[in-house]
């Protein structure tokens, strides 16, 4: 659940032992990549999201898990994040250089447009309870305005707690609304055990592959909408993957597919997207030091502690650079491929141990992960209230995910709202400009399909 | 339900925090700029303090909670030191916080310059220009050199809002872009992100900065790294006139505590292991090795160090009079939009 951010701060306790500042470029590449491709590992064995973007990939995935097809939907995973990963690795890392016009053709008003689009997609047409998905989207974005608001600087709905003026942290919420009753449910229920032997395993690794080959085409749009949403900073990686698993959905509705319910083609929309967008998200980050994504604030603090400032003209010159960062992203790649098919078997008999003999490890880990922030008391209250929040959603069959997905959004779009009346832009702009027009057109187009047309809503709240 | 429970004590147990010899308060997330920064610092103090030193972030918003929790808590161990931002500064003059200066000593400190860039060809009469509350200064010295001298506060306000547009709710990375972009004319930097996103642009250039505040004189001088773009030059230049007045007193106060406080390490006073600290700030001060790598990442600027640094922090404290601070207040409320409180207790 931590993901490639919390992967990336552990880093700081030891940084000071890298002499050679490659070194350090290496070895930051390569927890980005694995920790891409890792993530999957807790969204479809344990119902609990990786990282933020995995958590789209628990809705298919989990169910797969429960049905004895752990290994399949592992296996389809990760070839999906790994071939997304190696043609985007690709792509970026050879031909830095020139991206620097594409980058800076997004500005407030494509931002803009892009997230409604993006936000109508997932609410219209990914969800079958469109309307409760968008009350708990709404909710969603209501928390998220907790914290401070950006025009005054002045705290906002934080009731006096100090703690809440930075606005409620995103791992306690992703912990509490989503990993914590879920497992709780599995703590309750009598264990479903779930006995796989080493040729079914077998058969299902290769059938993963097999799916990746069949739905090719639902993983590389995945790909492309994560390398679209990472090259955009600001944006956030974690709407790529839920953007990609709405699209997998839409564009599966004339089979009447069922999703939510373990169907393969949901992991490979959304994992196409994972990480295409962790490597796209260089492209800003390295050419302008501008940040693509959360991960790469960690990443660019970490290399300046050793004198590589990104986005500056020294490193942007320093092809010793550009080399490490093309091999290690290279490297990782081919050497997490069969680590993780290797270590699949194994966590594949996770799923045939009863589920109270893992659920401590879990519990810890939650608590972990979601006391990173200041590691004071006031994170592990807030955990404690987001877990009692997310029962009690889950007990009202709220949607958790609808939540997520407006607060994640929330600060982006009031922000981007601010800027876009604050620059003086309207209708005109929106309308007129190509990019924009689009984004709305489509945005327009997704709704009315999402209410009246589409038939392979997913099965979940 | 109760193993449920003691699984949490466990947990919670486990997390027991790391054992250093001195634990550096640092208010903001890692990653950012003073966690960088304090990050660097140590790594070189280390080899002349002979201890070692661990970063321990307490994020919050405006980074005052970790702040408010050094004062409040932390501040008493003797190995518990604090190293606060210029953004801290601003907030003591405006905001409810917890922390006070006057209650502490100084081990060190580096008084930097904050740089304004505008894109090359624009028309800075109505610059567009990201807002926030650490871009306090920045609105004061634009308003001046747009509106002139020999206006009242009134004035002042409202030629601010004729002519400048204050773009709000950019994060760092949108208003870079946006200014690599030209939807902004002008941009704020610290003097290394100033060569980054500023410097390397062929389409920008310098517009004003700050200058470098004296402790001795208490006056700013002309930054040596950017020679000739000082707000007060600048503004002579272009008005024939020295800059003064409540409205330069306002400015001056907040630009003094912004950047003469723009990266700061104390202990509580009394602490016995202060002229230990000293000690190896200075020896790290005079080893050229460590200061290229400082340097390297903030450009070549003072350190304050000790009594020097307690000279600076008193110098600041003459800033705040009622009429500049109410001036300030005003300021930011009615022409930035910002909540800022009067706190009368300062000018006490």
């Amino acid at each position: 659940m931590a993901g490639a951010t919390t992967g990336l701060i552990a880093i700081y306790s030891f940084v000071g032992y890298f002499d050679d500042p490659y070194m350090l470029v290496v070895f930051t590449t390569a927890v980005v990549v694995t920790s891409s491709i890792g993530d999957s590992f807790c969204s479809i064995v344990m119902n609990i999201p990786g990282a933020g973007g995995a958590a789209a990939t628990m809705i298919d995935g989990f169910p797969m898990s429960r049905k004895g097809e752990a290994a399949r939907a592992l296996s389809a995973a990760i070839s999906t994040s790994w071939i997304n990963g190696l043609i985007w690795g690709v792509l970026v890392f050879l031909f830095l250089p020139w991206y620097t016009g594409i980058v800076v053709y997004f500005g407030t008003v494509e931002m803009f447009s892009f997230l409604i689009f993006a936000m109508t997609c997932i609410v219209f047409v990914s969800s079958r309870y469109w309307f409760r998905g968008l009350l708990a989207l709404a909710l969603g974005v209501g928390v998220g305005l907790i914290g401070m608001d950006p025009s005054t600087a002045a705290a906002r709905a934080t009731f006096g707690w100090d703690y809440l003026e930075a606005g409620i942290q995103i791992i306690p919420i992703m912990a509490g609304l989503l990993a914590f009753p879920e497992l709780v449910s599995a703590f309750r229920m009598k264990s479903e055990k779930i006995t796989l032997d080493r040729e079914q395993i077998k058969s299902q690794l290769v059938q993963g592959v097999k799916d990746t080959w069949r739905y090719k085409w639902d993983g590389l749009r995945g790909g492309f909408i994560g390398g679209f949403v990472g090259l955009i900073p600001g944006i956030g990686g974690a709407i790529a993957d839920w953007f990609a698993y709405s699209q997998t959905v839409a564009m599966a509705s004339k089979t009447g597919e069922k999703f939510g319910n373990g169907n393969v083609r949901g992991i490979i929309g959304c994992e196409g997207a994972n990480n295409a967008q962790k490597a796209t998200s260089y492209v800003p980050t390295v050419l302008f030091g501008i940040p693509g994504a959360p991960f790469e604030v960690i990443v660019m603090g970490l290399l300046m502690y050793v004198g590589l400032e990104l986005g500056t003209p020294s490193v942007l010159a320093d092809q010793h650079f550009f080399d490490m960062l093309l091999s290690s992203y290279m490297w990782s790649l081919l050497i997490i491929l069969p680590l993780s098919y290797a270590f699949i078997k194994y966590a594949v008999y996770i799923t045939n141990l009863p589920y109270q003999v893992y659920f401590w490890p879990i519990l810890g880990s939650l608590i972990w992960a979601s006391v990173q922030y200041t590691g004071l008391i006031e994170d592990y209250m807030m955990l404690g209230m987001c877990c009692v929040a997310g029962l009690l959603l889950k007990y009202i069959k709220f949607s958790r995910v609808s939540f997520l997905i407006g607060f994640i959004l929330s600060p982006r779009i009031e922000t981007l709202y601010i800027q876009f009346t604050t620059f003086g832009y309207g209708w005109k702009e929106l309308l007129l400009q190509p990019l924009p027009a689009t984004f709305l057109i489509l945005a327009v187009l997704a709704t009315i399909w999402g209410l009246f047309y589409n038939k392979a809503r997913i099965e979940f709240v | 339900m109760k193993r449920l429970i003691l699984s949490l004590a466990i947990s919670i147990g486990i997390m027991g925090t790391a054992i250093a010899d001195y634990t550096f308060i640092v208010p903001q997330k890692p990653g950012q700029g003073t966690t960088i920064w304090a990050g660097i610092v140590a790594k070189e103090l280390e080899k002349h303090l002979g201890e070692r030193i661990v970063i321990r972030t307490l994020p919050g918003a405006r980074d005052i909670p970790g702040f408010n929790k050094y004062h409040n808590e932390l501040r008493t161990n003797d190995k518990t030191v604090m190293v606060s931002h210029g953004g801290n500064g601003v907030s003591f003059l405006q905001e409810s916080v917890d922390y006070n200066y006057a209650d502490y000593e100084s081990i060190g400190l580096m008084n930097l310059n904050i740089i304004a860039g505008k894109r090359i060809g624009n028309d800075m009469s109505h610059p567009v220009f990201p807002a926030g509350s650490g871009m306090v200064p920045e609105a004061f010295a634009m308003t001046m050199l747009l509106c002139g001298p020999d206006k009242t506060m009134n004035q002042y306000i409202d030629c601010f809002k004729e002519n400048v547009t204050w773009v709000k709710g950019m994060s760092g990375s949108d208003r870079r872009l946006a200014f690599r972009r030209g939807d902004l004319t002008g941009t704020r930097e610290n003097p290394a992100t100033y060569q980054k996103h500023v410097e390397s642009d062929v389409n920008a250039e310098l517009w004003f900065h700050h200058g470098l505040l004296d402790p001795k004189t208490g006056t700013h001088t002309d930054d040596p790294n950017f020679p000739g773009y000082q707000m007060e030059i600048l503004f002579e230049q272009r008005w024939g006139v020295k800059p003064s007045g409540e409205f330069y007193e306002a400015y001056k106060l907040v630009k003094s505590f912004r950047d003469g406080l723009q990266k700061a390490i104390w202990v509580n006073k009394g602490n016995p292991n202060k002229a230990k600290l000293v000690k190896a700030l200075q020896d790290m001060a005079n080893d050229p090795e460590s200061m290229a790598i400082i340097e390297a990442k903030n450009g070549k600027y003072d350190w304050y160090i000790g009594a020097a640094g307690d000279e600076m922090r008193d110098t600041l404290m003459t800033f705040i009079t009622e009429t500049a601070l109410k001036n300030l207040v005003k300021f930011n409320k009615e022409a930035l939009g910002l909540a800022s409180i009067y706190k009368e207790q300062l000018v006490k």
